[in-house]
């Protein structure tokens, strides 16, 4: 049977998808999330109140106390390793900066979406693998719910209202960490490390934070239902999809935030 | 004009043929058996014909209307005439049992919240679960679970029914009371049902007709009702599975070129 002829439209169409290949089916969920997203801002929302509200609290107050943790230890961390240093030249005091700018440009968004990553991004990929194999997506479809809609947009827009947030919570806990080793270990009184942290630290640095933080909720709470929805239906499927979640998260955050540095140098901020 | 028309149905996954050849109708009120043995593709039938799958050729049809040829809008149209209940009862675990009933009445009719949560209440009573409506999915017995994923399923009155094999793991009790509740649900809305079943206490009880999907030859090799089956002179496979008996060898069947 002759193969009818393409369009020049249906032949370039036709080549970048046999291009992409494998990134055929992230990029065409990515597209139905966005179009999804739109629909939802002219008010076309389909998920329920009750569930977005579960997912909020889950992937804020829920989580809060793991991300000031991890955060103040960070912060401790990177003012021990500073104050080592810098006190070696009389420069004690620089500690402040070096934590401040550190936690607010970098260790703050990074170590939250990593963490959120562990947490809230593999519950994502479990509860909706799980889902997948108790046919409950099955069941949203045979309604006339698409998993996008009624699933996706409602963890990965919690994700985006509730990074920033965490993020600010992360600075805060960093700094602290960073003026509890800076006080014992260099005798600076937290008026002064405060001080200085004030002067060092610019909206800049916080604008650029706020930015990663949502780019990598977005990252996160994407991949996070990608993995789900597309495992397989069994309770192997739940543990790999789970897995590929948490490791395509983190490689994604450390990728992303290596073209923000690239970015930021370019643009002088 | 049948309420669904299944004509020349054929399905299959990637190069692998499942079955061809599928053409069926059901009409009001009628209750129509999908049966053959494990693997032959009855689930998969299901699924083309509630538009989770799409077939590889044919055409299945709710009141004349071509349901894989329609636009996103038209297939939304037609998912409201009809519920199915899956093999597992896939109530989504998050939700009560009330709001697993409610979503279908919030999606598929205009009643408000409180007229909902009512009728909700009122579908669940009739599946012998009110007192159970604040529960979570996680708390109910198998049993339990087929019953209010079937209250979910007749919550908005659909004019069809879809059942993945409705009484599989359950106790004969319990399964004699969920075929009697479809039975109800026939009388009581007037509904037609499709399906899926292996148990021939409930094949012989409630089916008024029905399909045999053979999975050696690939296609429908009876149609009818299956007490008329069961009395009849059939193909060896479909005596067999009808009267509980280990079928004779299977004859090489000729090689079928997939579509």
């Amino acid at each position: 049977m002759p193969q009818p002829s393409l369009s020049p439209r249906q032949t370039l169409g036709t080549l970048l998808r046999s291009a992409a290949g494998p990134l055929e089916r992230p990029v065409r969920f990515l597209g139905e999330v966005l179009l999804s997203a739109g629909a939802a801002m002219r008010g076309h929302w389909t998920f329920r109140r009750e569930d977005l509200g579960r997912v909020l609290a889950d992937c804020s107050a829920r989580a809060v106390a793991i991300v000031l943790v991890v955060n103040l230890l960070v912060g401790a961390i990177l003012a021990f390793v500073g104050a080592v240093q810098l006190a070696k030249f009389g420069a004690g005091i620089f500690v402040a900066d070096l934590v401040a700018i550190a936690v607010a440009r970098e260790m703050a968004a990074i170590i939250t979406a990593v963490v959120i990553a562990g947490r809230t991004g593999a519950a994502f990929a479990a509860e909706i693998a799980t889902m997948q194999a108790n046919e409950e997506v099955d069941a949203l479809e045979v309604l006339g719910l698409t998993a996008i809609d009624f699933l996706v947009l409602p963890r990965v827009g919690s994700l985006l209202l509730m990074m920033p947030l965490l993020y600010i919570f992360a600075c805060v806990a960093g700094l602290l960490g960073g003026m509890i080793v800076a006080a014992a270990m260099l005798d600076l009184s937290a008026t002064a490390y405060l001080q200085r942290t004030a002067e060092s630290l610019t909206w800049t640095h916080l604008g650029l934070g706020i930015g990663k933080s949502v780019t990598f909720g977005a990252l996160v709470g994407m991949v996070g239902c990608y993995y789900g929805l597309r495992a397989q239906r069994n309770a192997a499927g739940v543990g790999v999809a789970t897995t590929g979640a948490v490791v395509t998260s983190i490689v994604g955050i450390i990728v992303l935030d290596a073209i923000f540095a690239v970015c930021a140098n370019a643009l002088d901020i | 004009m049948s309420l669904l028309a299944v004509d020349q149905l054929v399905m299959q996954f990637g190069t692998r043929l499942i079955q061809k050849d599928i053409s069926l109708k059901v009409e009001k009120g009628c209750i129509f058996a999908v049966m053959g043995g494990s693997g032959c593709g009855k689930s998969t039938l299901l699924k083309h014909l509630v538009g989770l799958l799409p077939p590889a050729a044919g055409t299945v049809t709710y009141d004349g209307v071509d349901f894989w040829a329609s636009d996103d809008a038209q297939r939304s149209a037609l998912r409201s005439r009809f519920g199915m209940l899956f093999q597992s009862a896939a109530l989504w675990s998050s939700m009560t049992v009330l709001e697993n009933v409610c979503l279908p009445l919030a999606r598929q009719t205009r009643l408000d919240a409180k007229q909902r949560e009512a009728k909700a209440r009122e579908v669940l009573e009739w599946v012998e679960l009110g007192e159970f409506a604040n529960f979570y999915p996680a708390s109910l017995s198998g049993g339990m679970k087929k019953r209010a994923g079937l209250a979910r399923a007749i919550a908005a009155e659909p004019p069809l029914l879809f059942l993945d094999e409705p009484s599989a793991g359950l106790d004969p009790i319990s399964s004699r009371r969920l075929d009697d509740l479809i039975l109800d649900i026939r009388h009581r809305t007037g509904a037609a049902v499709v399906f899926v079943s292996h148990e021939l206490p409930s094949l012989f009880a409630i089916a008024d007709d029905g399909i045999f999907l053979d999975a050696d030859s690939k296609r429908p090799i009876a149609h009818g009702c299956p007490r008329e089956l069961a009395r009849q002179d059939v193909h060896p496979t479909v005596h067999a599975f009808l009267h509980r008996e280990v079928p004779p060898p299977a004859v090489p069947a000729a090689t079928e070129a997939t579509p």
